[in-house]
C-alpha cells in the first residue's frame, strides 16, 4: 500500500515538475521539486528512504533528461542520503531547519553535474553559469523544502494527534 | 522521530544498509563504466518513458489549456485570441517567404551553373509538446513522438517559423529535444543575404551564437541565417534567426554573430520532426551525380 502510495506520488510529482511547474516560474529557474522531495524524504525519514526515493525520481528524471543517463539517479540517490545523515546530527527539526541542509545538497548536486556534463565550460560560462543557475535555484530549492517541511509538519505529524 | 515515520522491519535489519551499498557500488560502476551503464538504464528506462508519457499527455493538455483559458479570459480577451492568429500567419509566411527566397536563389545558382533540377520537399511527423526541460541546465522540450513513430536521435526539429532544435534522446512514445539555445546543439547555419557558412550554437546564457564566420564576411545586423544543409537533420533554407550583433573572436580569425531565433522557444506547442530532410526522389545516387556532364563538385 504505501509502496503505491510513493509511486502514485513520485508519478504526479514527476508530471507536475515538467509540465505545470514551468509555466509557473516567472524568473527562469524553476526549483527541482524532485531534489527537494528525495532531501525531505531523507531529511524527515532517514537515510535509507531518502536514498531509495532519491534513486526513483533521479530515474525518471534521467529517462526525460538530455543529460548523461544516470546523473540524476545517483546525485539524487546522493542527496537523500546525506539530507538523512544531515537530520541525525541536527538538534532543530522545525520547518526552517531543512534550508541549509537543502540549499547545501542543491549546490552540490549541481557541481556533481556540471564537472561530470560540462567539463569543457569556460571560466566566463562557469561564474555565469553559477551566479545564475546554480545559486538561485539553490535557494529556491531551500524555500520550496521550508514550506513542504511546515506542510508535513503541521498535516502529517501534528494533526492526528491534535 | 515519531512513531509513524518508524521503519518497517525489512528495513529494520541490515538489509538497509545492504542495499545503500549496492548503490554505491552501482554508482562505482556507473563512473568506470559509463558507457555500458548508460546503455544498460536506458534500455531499463524504456518502459518507464511510455508508462509515465500517460499521465505527462494528460497534465500537458491541462497545462495548455489552463494557458489557453488565461489567455482568453483574463488577459484581453478577443485581442488575445486574434494576436494569436496574426503571429502564427506571420510565423508561417514569415518561413515561407524564407524556405520560398533560398529556394530561388539555390535553383537561380543551380539552373546557371549545372541545370540541375531538385525537389526541396522534405518529409516531417507532426508532434505536440508534452513536457519541458527538467533542469535548469539543459534547454529542451519533451515530444509525444517517438521510435514507433519514425523518429530517431539527430532528426531536425522546425517549426513553420525555422529552427527548433534537435533530438538527442527516444523511447517508444516520446522523445527529447534539446533546443537551439543549448549549448550542446550545433548546427551548420549559412547567413542567407551573404551566403557566408559558420556554426551555430547556443550558449550557457540561453542566447545563439554564429562562430568561424570568414573574417572579411560582410554579414550586418538584421541578416538572416538559415540551416546551410550541409550536416543531417535539417534541410538547406530553414530559417534560424536574425543578426543581432556582429563581433570579431579574440584571436581575430574569424567574426561571431549572435543571433535572435525567429520561433518562440519558450512558447512552443506543435513542432514538426524532420524525418527525412530531403524527398528520395530528389537524391541523385552517387555514381550518377559523377557521370552527369559538367558535373565536378555535387551539391549537397
Amino acid at each position: 500500500m504505501k509502496i503505491s502510495v510513493y509511486a502514485i506520488f513520485i508519478l504526479f510529482l514527476f508530471s507536475f515538475q515538467v509540465t505545470l511547474l514551468h509555466s509557473l516560474n516567472p524568473f527562469g529557474i524553476q526549483p527541482d521539486l524532485c531534489l527537494v522531495i528525495a532531501c525531505l524524504v531523507g531529511f524527515r525519514t532517514g537515510q535509507v528512504r531518502g536514498v531509495l526515493v532519491g534513486f526513483c525520481l533521479g530515474f525518471f528524471q534521467d529517462v526525460f533528461s538530455a543529460g548523461p543517463f544516470g546523473l540524476n539517479t545517483f546525485t539524487k540517490a546522493g542527496v537523500g542520503f546525506l539530507a538523512g545523515v544531515f537530520a541525525k546530527n541536527l538538534a532543530n527539526r522545525a520547518s526552517y531547519a531543512a534550508f541549509v541542509p537543502i540549499v547545501a545538497c542543491s549546490v552540490l548536486s549541481a557541481i556533481v553535474l556540471l564537472l561530470w556534463s560540462r567539463m569543457g565550460m569556460g571560466l566566463g560560462e562557469i561564474f555565469h553559469g553559477f551566479f545564475s543557475i546554480l545559486l538561485p535555484q539553490a535557494i529556491l530549492d531551500g524555500l520550496v523544502a521550508i514550506v513542504a517541511n511546515w506542510v508535513i509538519i503541521r498535516w502529517l505529524v501534528e494533526a492526528p494527534s491534535a | 522521530m515519531s512513531g509513524r515515520f518508524r521503519p518497517g522491519v525489512f528495513w529494520g535489519s541490515g538489509v538497509k544498509w545492504v542495499s545503500v551499498a549496492v548503490l554505491a557500488v552501482a554508482f562505482v560502476v556507473f563512473a568506470l563504466l559509463p558507457r555500458q551503464s548508460q546503455f544498460l538504464l536506458h534500455t531499463i528506462g524504456q518502459p518507464f518513458a511510455d508508462l509515465v508519457a500517460i499521465p505527462l499527455e494528460g497534465m500537458a493538455t491541462l497545462d495548455r489549456d489552463m494557458r489557453e483559458w488565461w489567455m482568453q479570459y483574463i488577459a484581453l480577451q478577443g485581442l488575445s485570441e486574434q494576436n494569436r492568429e496574426l503571429r502564427e500567419t506571420v510565423q508561417q509566411l514569415t518561413g515561407e517567404v524564407n524556405r520560398l527566397r533560398a529556394q530561388a536563389l539555390t535553383a537561380e545558382r543551380l539552373a546557371a551553373l549545372l541545370k540541375f533540377q531538385t525537389d526541396e520537399s522534405i518529409r516531417t511527423v507532426a508532434a505536440k509538446v508534452i513536457g519541458r526541460s527538467l533542469s535548469n541546465w539543459y534547454q529542451g522540450v519533451i515530444l509525444n513522438k517517438g521510435e514507433e513513430d519514425g523518429i530517431r536521435e539527430q532528426m531536425g526539429v522546425i517549426t513553420p517559423a525555422g529552427v527548433v532544435g534537435r533530438i538527442v534522446r527516444t523511447s517508444g512514445s516520446t522523445s527529447i529535444a534539446l533546443l537551439v539555445i543549448d549549448p550542446n546543439v550545433a548546427i551548420t547555419g549559412m547567413v542567407q543575404r551573404t551566403r557566408d557558412e559558420g556554426m551555430v550554437q547556443g550558449t550557457s546564457q540561453g542566447r545563439v551564437r554564429m562562430k568561424y564566420l570568414p573574417p572579411l564576411s560582410s554579414v550586418k545586423e538584421g541578416d538572416a541565417v538559415v540551416t546551410s544543409g550541409l550536416t543531417g537533420g535539417f534541410p538547406r533554407g530553414v530559417l534560424i534567426g536574425e543578426v543581432s550583433r556582429v563581433e570579431e573572436s579574440e584571436d581575430n580569425l574569424f567574426q561571431t554573430a549572435e543571433i535572435v531565433p525567429t520561433v518562440p522557444l519558450r512558447h512552443l506547442d506543435e513542432v514538426l520532426i524532420v524525418v527525412s530532410p530531403r524527398s528520395p526522389d530528389a537524391m541523385i545516387p552517387l555514381d550518377q551525380a559523377l557521370v552527369s556532364p559538367g558535373l565536378q563538385n555535387p551539391t549537397p
